[in-house]
């Protein structure tokens, strides 16, 4: 088990130091003069070089992608274009916001999507399965944004139940439609998926077996054929939070929450390069984290994972 | 003979076909088999609309998607307007649409009209453009009018070629990279394997739609810059499951066999066991396709993408967003949003009928 974790964590940084690459050649293709930038276009060339000096943007590639990398290692991702302030403290300060709006939705759309697979597989082909499967393909099909619009519209606008901007210290209200939003894209897929690993299961001898025994529908459906099909629903669901990490940015935009996703979008309109890069790495090694402890678990639940 | 039977004779002609016929590919299968889903033959031909609808947007559109009449901004559907149609002067540039609200006076070639600031001001017959002798024309808009006084119905029209456009070249551009990388991989594991996986991982790791809105900020806004955005990032499931199908088919009998002969690699790869890979790859790239025209969306929603006057779908839901929170005109959002669900919506459908096409199996 432990040369599993040990082996598994190497991977992960592994993996991080490439997350790291990518995101320093992103901003190191990027056409024009970060220390222009900074300072704005009116700045004077001493000052100008004066920063390009403090940056280390004259040094040659080598150098300033050590640097890079050392400072990452070391949590500095420099300073925001626009509010001049901490890179990773702005972040760190977004984040619990963005992390309550991303499980409570994880959470929410995993217990609804299982239980409309649930009930599809087991009505399979009658009108309740074709509208439920047709409603997780519209989930599939709408982007975040457009739904999230069409939420605002509907129950903020119109029907006037839930606000449409603010953050949960007002009020528990102000969850309701950010959460549901997020919520769409992975319930669809769980639903889909759990109907499908159902019904596998559902043709399986010993459902059959225990059918014929006599057993209630519910015990068959719960304890037999569920709890042999929630295997791919698990994995769903653990990549479904790759899904609520991508989407939190538009729904974050446009219930005005105050997350990392505001934050991305907001530095994305103000081309303030630092802080998009320090959200998108950040994005990057949360997901490669969360993975790590979901690799752990699966190994600790499921005997032919130690094995391999 | 009844209908009925005929039906069922030509349905077992059908299954017959299928049957005792050994000489057709695995394609013309797949075919027959999707054939018979419809709601994958729905999703295909509310594709094949959409692609006639981008194609003849000219015709069809009952407007220029960029003509402004500011006089006629933010109107709901269904507004009709009267305006005169001008000649202009200088060649080349477009004639001009004058909104009025009706004729004050008529004094042989000048025509005195009353604006819609209530101004009076007058224009010589030569120079208006009337189709049957009238002077003023009716013009209609069903689904009301933008903040510039374009028509909604017409940019929508002309939306779909940017969508299907970005949606197809960035989902060639991603299964392109997906197949090289995916077949290195898969074909000569090993130490290749591990660096393309590693490489597959680390870009798995970014949320899709943060790398494609950082790459396209890094490129600047425009349209290649977003099939290249959407392309670089969309390989990676392509890249997977071509590696996956090689670690299968290169067990095979017939592999082993052109190994036997002492066919290159190369040639192996591309003639013996990619085309045996396809089926997989086209379904991915269904979905895919799916991802990339609700990426292409998401970009135009930010600002980046396909730059105005251009339409696009994303743009216009961003235009209209704004209305929504002042809570009028909330078709500007409502109506691209509906349009992209459409195509998306199709494009799924197709997907799932293909999956369960090439894979029977599958198929409970």
């Amino acid at each position: 088990m432990w040369s599993y974790i040990l082996r598994n964590l190497a991977y992960s940084l592994l993996i991080i130091f490439g997350v790291l690459t990518v995101t320093f050649f992103l901003l190191y293709i990027l056409p024009g003069d970060p220390a222009r930038m900074m300072l704005g276009q009116r700045a004077d060339v001493a000052s100008v070089d004066a920063v390009r000096e403090e940056l280390g943007l004259n040094k040659p590639l080598y150098v300033q992608y050590a640097r890079f990398m050392t400072n990452a290692f070391k949590g500095d991702l420099g300073r925001s274009y626009a509010t001049n302030r901490n890179v990773v403290t702005t972040i760190l300060e977004k984040f619990p916001a963005t992390a309550l709006l991303s499980f409570s939705a994880l959470f929410f759309s995993s217990v609804i999507g299982v239980l409309i697979g649930i009930i599809s597989a087991v009505k399979k082909y009658t009108f309740t399965d074709n509208a439920a499967m047709i409603f997780a393909l519209f989930g599939i099909s709408i982007p975040s944004f457009a739904f999230g619009l069409i939420m605002a519209l509907v129950f903020g606008h119109l029907l006037k139940w839930f606000p449409i901007s603010g953050y949960i210290n007002d009020g528990w209200q102000y969850l309701v439609l950010p959460m549901v939003t997020l919520a769409l894209r992975p319930m669809a897929i769980t639903a889909r998926i759990t109907r499908s690993s159902m019904l596998e299961v559902m043709n399986q001898d010993y459902v059959r077996t225990a059918k014929a025994k006599g057993l209630s529908q519910g015990k068959v459906v719960f304890k037999h054929t569920l709890r042999n099909a929630l295997n791919p629903v698990v994995t769903t669901i653990s990549a479904s939070l790759a899904a609520t990490l991508g989407g939190v940015f538009f729904i974050e935009y446009i219930f005005n929450w105050p997350g990392i996703g505001l934050l991305a979008v907001d530095a994305i309109f103000k081309l303030d390069f630092p802080m998009i890069q320090g959200t998108v790495l950040f994005s990057a090694i949360v997901f490669v984290i969360i993975n790590f402890f979901v690799d752990i678990v699966y190994a600790m639940l499921d005997p032919k994972v130690k094995l391999s | 003979m009844t209908q009925e039977n005929t039906e069922n004779i030509k349905r077992l002609e059908d299954s017959f076909a299928m049957l005792d016929d050994k000489s057709h590919s695995l394609w013309y299968y797949s075919w027959k088999r999707l054939k018979r889903n419809k709601l994958a033959m729905i999703g295909l031909w509310t594709l094949v609309l959409l692609v006639i609808i981008a194609l003849f947007a000219p015709v069809i559109a009952p407007f220029d998607p960029n003509l402004q009449i500011l006089e006629f901004a933010a109107k709901p559907i269904g507004f009709e307007g009267d305006v005169v149609q001008v000649r202009q002067q200088s060649g080349n540039s477009e004639d001009k649409f004058v909104a009025v609200k009706s004729i004050v006076s008529e004094d042989g070639d000048k025509i005195v009209f009353k604006g819609y600031d209530d101004q009076e001001f007058s224009i010589n017959r030569p120079e208006i453009i009337s189709d049957d002798g009238k002077i003023i024309r009716k013009v209609k808009y069903y689904l009301g009018t933008d903040r510039f006084g374009r028509d909604v119905l017409s940019r929508l029209i002309y939306g779909s070629r940017v969508s299907l456009t970005v949606g197809l070249i960035s989902e060639s551009i991603a299964i392109f990279i997906g197949i090289i990388l995916g077949s290195m991989a898969g074909f000569f594991r090993g130490k290749t394997d591990a660096v393309v996986m590693w490489f597959v991982n680390v870009i798995f790791a970014f949320p899709a739609i943060l790398l494609i809105i950082a790459l396209s900020v890094v490129l600047g806004k425009g349209l290649w810059q977003a099939f290249v955005a959407i392309g670089l990032t969309g390989w990676v499931d392509i890249a997977r499951i071509v590696r996956g199908q090689f670690f299968s088919l290169r067990e095979t009998d017939f592999v082993e066999a052109t190994k036997a002969i002492g066919f290159k690699p190369f040639r192996i790869m591309i003639r013996h066991i990619l085309p045996n890979a396809l089926g997989p790859v086209i379904v991915t790239g269904t979905v895919g396709l799916a991802a990339a025209i609700i990426f292409e969306a998401s970009l135009s929603f930010l600002g980046l993408g396909v730059q105005p006057p251009t339409a696009s779908w994303g743009q216009m839901i961003f235009d209209g967003y704004k209305y929504i929170v002042v809570g009028t005109n909330w078709g500007l959002a409502v109506f691209p949003s509906i349009a992209i669900m459409i195509t998306v919506f199709a494009v799924n459908l197709l997907g799932d009928g293909l999956r369960d096409a090439f894979d029977p199996k599958l198929k409970q």
